[in-house]
């Protein structure tokens, strides 16, 4: 059975392949594995073990791993992408059950994958790499017919201002006792990962003679100028810069050598890449997450359409209208006297604004910050927020804007994917950062003298600011979806978008020289200094926005003249609620968020006596529709949120199918938007990306995730497509379900669907007080007799809610509960 | 059609019988009393081979629907009827050409919730002495095939005339002895009886060669799964009984259940843990496949269901009073 001693094994340094049984064991077709001997630089012969599906009729990849794994890496991409392709994942000189015949230098390294690829891949080829694959495959890309490229944690440099990843200084300055003597660093190594790999991860490196191209590997790494691999380093990353074909970045977020910053370097080498990143893989992400299946969808997607450096480059190439930049009005305001802001912390003049937001953004400037660069505001909703994001504009860098209401976990999430290279704070969310490690690698930046703080109030003794001009497609800003309906999800927004966005605002508003604002939703105060409007921020905490009372809505809009109030519908329940019969003038009370109950803006209506708009919008696309006439009824059920603004397209089409043809009139669907003002895309989400992002005659649409239907031209939203309710006899909304019922009986209604999807059976929720219980038979029997559905259970209890915007019923929760309910014990 | 129908003074048997006789087909019923269905019949016990040979003479299909239906039975008087009584009845089918044979969703019950779960499922259980001799009837029809054969397994039947569902639960509410688990919250599916025998019929119209219908077993219900107490409730008030139901844990009840099955010893006893169980979780099913492959529906909602049923025990003109 062995060949352990054997006549077979020849040459004592050429090790042993893995038996077909280990293989098995780890999850590989033994039939993979084999031997390749091909010509070395200096005439020899090198002899490689790899991992080989055999032909496939796409064409070939070729998987470089790193250090200190093995082809094992590629485990989930092999299985997934043969037959389709054929897979070869190698192992290096040295390592994994490859022949080891001394030290190698990235250089020759990067000449064997070269020889190997031009010996065993006939034609183009896709290469995959990972950790110190990636140098490697990038410096062999320049060499090789490389159709496409695939890079997973890795880097090509060390980003600037971020020090040798400590794990590796340890490595280097101990080498040879964590790495050979040890097998400290492939035990470190493969903890990283799940420990059902930890076996596989360890085999090929048992015996300290076999680890020893683990340790040469490390000591290869170029840390200063003077290096041995420095010069072949550099020119890998030429390469890669140079590179045109379609690149797929795949990033484990948890990694705690190659950070969110190594991400960010590697983008902006290759702009045209696209990014897959994992919130909670780690190093191995190819081992952490099903990648296969992402490099699959996205080899059959980028290689059949046109190339898209190619792309981007005849972007460049057509001029972009010109931009009014979203730092107009400032500019134009710059010697007004008058506030454009107040609040509990603060008033801030036109003047000031522009004058300390000069000041900060020469700081930055002078800090290092490049245009480009994203700055993370950890600063609350007030004074410091604006200087803030109006400095980081003129410097040139894109805002990140994370909502602290979601929590310190969420926070710090965003934070780290954003991967920000400055943080704007006050004291305390500063040291939350540092301490809780939210932006690794950047500088932290604050309105205040502290030590190793970036001081934003003091201007630089020398030197001179100088302005930043950007185009549309730069971008502006990172904001994020609310999570109330699944992961929060990063959104990229560019300075195109943003001025569309103000065009329209400022359309819609009927905005008058001198007139001001109110919100409760804390980011949207970044509109005032863009908009030309004065903004007066309510006392209340921003991150409970049931907490806005009536009367600190009437004490923010005695202030200024504030015409338009933008509330949450939880604010506005509040306000509805503590209002005790007084009234507040406003002209424009604007509730985002639907669906919003009618009593609600009836309500509010009353208490302002002024015109309540229910426009349609969501973090992607704000807003969508004009919202006028709430309360208008639509031939089926559904809340009314008017008519699409003027530039917008709003396509209906048919669930779960995106690309069909638009539905009719009064047909309900999936709602699909347009705009100009509408979102770049999903930052690092290539799978989010592609699925709803769709390209209809060639403009691009988002898919909402809502349903609703059209009638004489207005839009009707009828929930979420997730919630629509899936039963034997065709999808049905639950919105359509709810509200006849809720009308009749007068109390809130959830419709819910138990059972598998497509034979779902349909249960109500009545809303009320106390754990889910039957309903009353007569009370059944009501709800029952409301509906024109078949409904097969009637309940009663508190429905849940989310925790941001405590009014949408968690309909998700629910059904879950509901099923549980109702399957017995 | 020639039809031989065993069991047809059972509910479901006579509906059957009558649903084909209304089309024309020419039906002759097989059963130990009389069926009442006014159809020609032959007296006779399915466990008698002979008899029933004889009586299957010159038909073109049987379809069998004689079984015995009692918790507590013993293994061999189970056996006799629902194994052997079955058996009998394929071989007399198969020199007439078809067979369509009646078994029951409790063969592959597990004591667990079915929530939408799949109508062709091929997995046996059996955890009573009825289910246990189904289980294995229904897996001996479905090995020795020598006609295009279809199992049917109707899920809960019910309705005007029923003394196994409607007449037990009637029985217990009189005697205030009518319990359910956990407030009767279990979603359960049942059959209206026109429904289950209607989708009997359209079986044996696809028992033919090369039809998908043909060597399966299909679960077939109304479609309409409501939480038992509603069952429960609807049928007492369709009786014009006051609803009289109290409930226990669920656990409680098991255990109650257990308790039964290991000391009662005499009589029938009150309640099973298999029937404990069968209240106690979901179960409902998928229909899709089944209704396309029989080209079957059901029309019948309970909420119309407990309608003919109030009016069953109401006619007009004969409101009891008092």
């Amino acid at each position: 059975m062995t060949r352990r001693g054997g006549a077979t094994v020849s040459a004592e340094a050429d090790p042993l392949s893995p038996s077909p049984s280990e293989l098995r064991r780890w999850g590989l077709d033994p039939s993979w594995s084999r031997r390749v001997t091909f010509p070395d630089v200096d005439g020899g012969q090198l002899n490689w073990h790899v991992l080989d599906t055999g032909p496939g009729p796409k064409g070939t990849i070729v998987c470089v791993h790193g250090n200190p794994t093995w082809g094992y890496l590629w485990r989930d991409v092999l299985a997934t992408l043969s037959p389709g392709w054929r897979v070869i994942a190698v192992d290096q000189t040295g390592m994994g059950y490859s022949q080891r015949p001394g030290p190698r230098h990235l250089g020759q390294r990067v000449d064997e994958l070269v020889r190997f690829c031009r010996q065993e891949v006939d034609g183009p080829v896709v290469l995959a790499a990972h950790d110190w694959g990636g140098p490697i495959a990038g410096g062999a890309a320049a060499q090789l017919d490389v159709r496409a490229l695939v890079l997973a944690n890795t880097a090509l440099a060390l980003p600037e201002g971020v020090r040798v990843p400590p794990l590796i200084a340890a490595a280097r300055s101990l080498s040879d006792l964590i790495c050979r003597r040890t097998p400290l660093f492939v035990a470190g190594s493969a903890a990283m990962t799940d420990r059902a790999h930890r076996a596989a991860l360890r085999a090929p490196y048992r015996s300290s003679t076999r680890r020893a191209a683990i340790a040469e590997f490390v000591a290869d790494i170029p840390v200063r100028p003077g290096d041995r691999s420095s010069t072949d380093l550099a020119r890998s990353a030429a390469a890669l810069d140079a590179l045109t074909c379609p690149v797929l970045i795949l990033w484990g977020a948890r990694d705690p050598v190659f950070h969110d910053r190594f991400l960010r370097d590697l983008r902006r080498r290759v702009p045209h890449a696209r990014v897959e990143r994992f919130a909670d893989a780690g190093h191995l992400v190819c081992l952490d997450e099903p990648v296969g299946a992402v490099i699959a969808s996205w080899l059959d997607r980028s290689l059949q359409a046109p190339n898209v450096a190619a792309d981007a480059a005849r972007g460049d190439e057509t001029a972009a209208p010109p931009l009014r930049s979203v730092l107009a009005a400032l500019d134009e305001h710059r010697d007004d006297p008058s506030l454009v802001y107040q609040g509990p912390d603060g008033s801030l003049t036109w003047s000031d604004l522009a004058e300390r937001s000069s000041v900060a953004a020469w700081v930055l400037q002078a800090s290092g910050l490049h245009p480009g660069d994203r700055v993370s505001l950890l600063t609350p909703p007030g004074v410091e927020l604006l200087v803030a994001a109006m400095a980081v504009w003129k410097a040139g860098g894109a805002c990140v804007v994370a909502d602290a209401s979601a929590g310190l976990v969420q926070l710090r999430r965003l934070i780290r994917g954003a991967a920000p290279s400055i943080v704007i704070g006050t004291a305390s969310t500063l040291t939350a950062a540092r301490l809780g490690r939210f932006a690794p690698g950047a500088r932290l930046a604050a309105f205040a003298s502290k030590p190793g703080v970036i001081d934003l109030h003091t201007a630089p003794r020398e030197g001179a600011f100088v302005p930043v001009e950007f185009r549309a497609d730069d971008e502006a800003a990172v904001v994020h979806t609310s999570g109330a309906t699944g992961p929060a999800k990063p959104v990229r927004y560019s300075h195109g978008a943003l001025a569309a966005q103000r065009d329209t605002l400022a359309n819609l508003w009927d905005i008058e020289p001198g007139d001001a604002f109110t919100t409760s939703f804390g980011p949207f105060m970044l509109l005032a200094p863009v908009i030309a409007m004065g903004f007066v921020r309510p006392d209340f905490d921003v991150d409970k926005p049931s907490e806005l009372t009536f009367d600190a809505l009437a004490a923010a809009a005695r202030q200024a003249r504030v015409t338009t109030a933008w509330l949450s519908p939880a604010a506005a329940q509040t306000v509805a609620g503590t209002a005790g019969g007084r009234h507040l003038a406003l002209g424009l009370v604007l509730l985002a968020g639907a669906p919003i109950p009618t009593s609600l803006v009836e309500r509010i209506q009353e208490i302002t006596e002024g015109e309540v708009r229910t426009p349609y919008g969501m973090t992607e696309c704000l807003p969508i529709t004009d919202g006028v006439d709430p309360l208008r009824r639509g031939p089926f059920a559904g809340t009314c949120t008017g008519r699409p603004l003027a530039n917008c397209v709003v396509d209906i089409v048919a669930l779960d199918d995106p690309r069909s043809p638009s539905l009719g009139d009064g047909a309900w669907g999936e709602i699909l938007v347009s705009a100009p003002w509408m979102f770049d895309g999903y930052d690092a989400r290539w799978s989010a990306d592609s699925e709803t992002s769709i390209d209809r005659d060639g403009r691009r649409f988002h898919r909402t995730g809502d349903v609703g239907y059209l009638a004489e031209g207005v839009l009707f939203q009828l929930g979420r497509a997730a919630h629509v309710l899936r039963t034997a006899c065709g999808p049905v909304t639950s919105v359509g379900v709810e509200e006849p019922v809720a009308e009749a009986l007068g109390r809130p209604v959830a419709a819910v669907a138990v059972g598998p999807a497509g034979t779902s059976v349909i249960a109500l929720v009545l809303g009320g007080e106390g754990d889910l219980r039957l309903a009353p038979g007569s009370l059944a029997s009501r709800a029952r007799a409301a509906s024109s559905h078949q409904i097969a259970a009637v309940l009663e209890g508190r429905l849940p809610t989310d925790r941001r915007h405590q009014s949408k019923v968690d309909r998700t929760g629910l059904a879950k509960s509901v099923s549980r309910f109702l399957a017995g014990r | 059609m020639r039809i031989l129908v065993t069991g047809a003074s059972s509910l479901l048997g006579r509906h059957v019988a009558l649903q084909l006789a209304e089309r024309g087909d020419v039906v002759t019923c097989f059963q130990r009393s009389d069926s009442g269905t006014g159809l020609a019949q032959v007296r006779g016990d399915v466990r008698d081979a002979d008899a029933l040979a004889s009586a299957a003479d010159g038909h073109d299909a049987v379809v069998h629907l004689a079984a015995l239906v009692a918790p507590r039975a013993t293994w061999s008087d189970a056996y006799g009827v629902n194994v052997t009584g079955t058996v009998n009845a394929q071989r007399a089918a198969s020199r007439c050409g078809r067979f369509v044979h009646v078994s029951t969703p409790s063969v592959a019950f597990r004591n667990t919730a079915a929530v939408g779960a799949g109508a062709d499922s091929s997995t046996y259980s059996g955890r009573d002495v009825y289910a246990r001799s189904k289980a294995v009837a229904e897996r001996l029809v479905l090995e020795e095939m020598d006609v295009p054969t279809v199992v049917v397994r109707p899920h809960l039947v019910w309705g005007p005339g029923d003394t196994q569902l409607v007449g037990r639960i009637i029985e217990r509410a009189r005697q205030r002895r009518l319990v359910v688990p956990d407030h009767g919250r279990a979603l359960i599916d049942t059959t209206y009886v026109d429904d289950a025998a209607a989708a009997i019929v359209a079986a044996l119209d696809r028992a033919v060669p090369g039809s998908e219908a043909c060597a399966k077993a299909w679960v077939v219900t109304g479609s309409d799964p409501r939480p038992v107490i509603d069952l429960l409730s609807g049928i007492l008030g369709a009786a014009g009984l006051e609803s009289s139901i109290r409930s226990v844990p669920g656990p409680l009840a098991g255990l109650a259940g257990r308790a039964v099955d290991r000391f009662w010893r005499d009589d029938e006893p009150p309640f099973t843990y298999f029937a404990v169980r069968q209240l106690s979780v979901a179960h409902w099913f998928d229909q899709r496949e089944v209704q396309r492959v029989l080209d079957w529906t059901p029309r019948v909602s309970v909420d119309e269901g407990l309608r003919r049923l109030a009016q069953w025990f109401r006619p007009p003109g004969h409101e009891i009073t008092g």
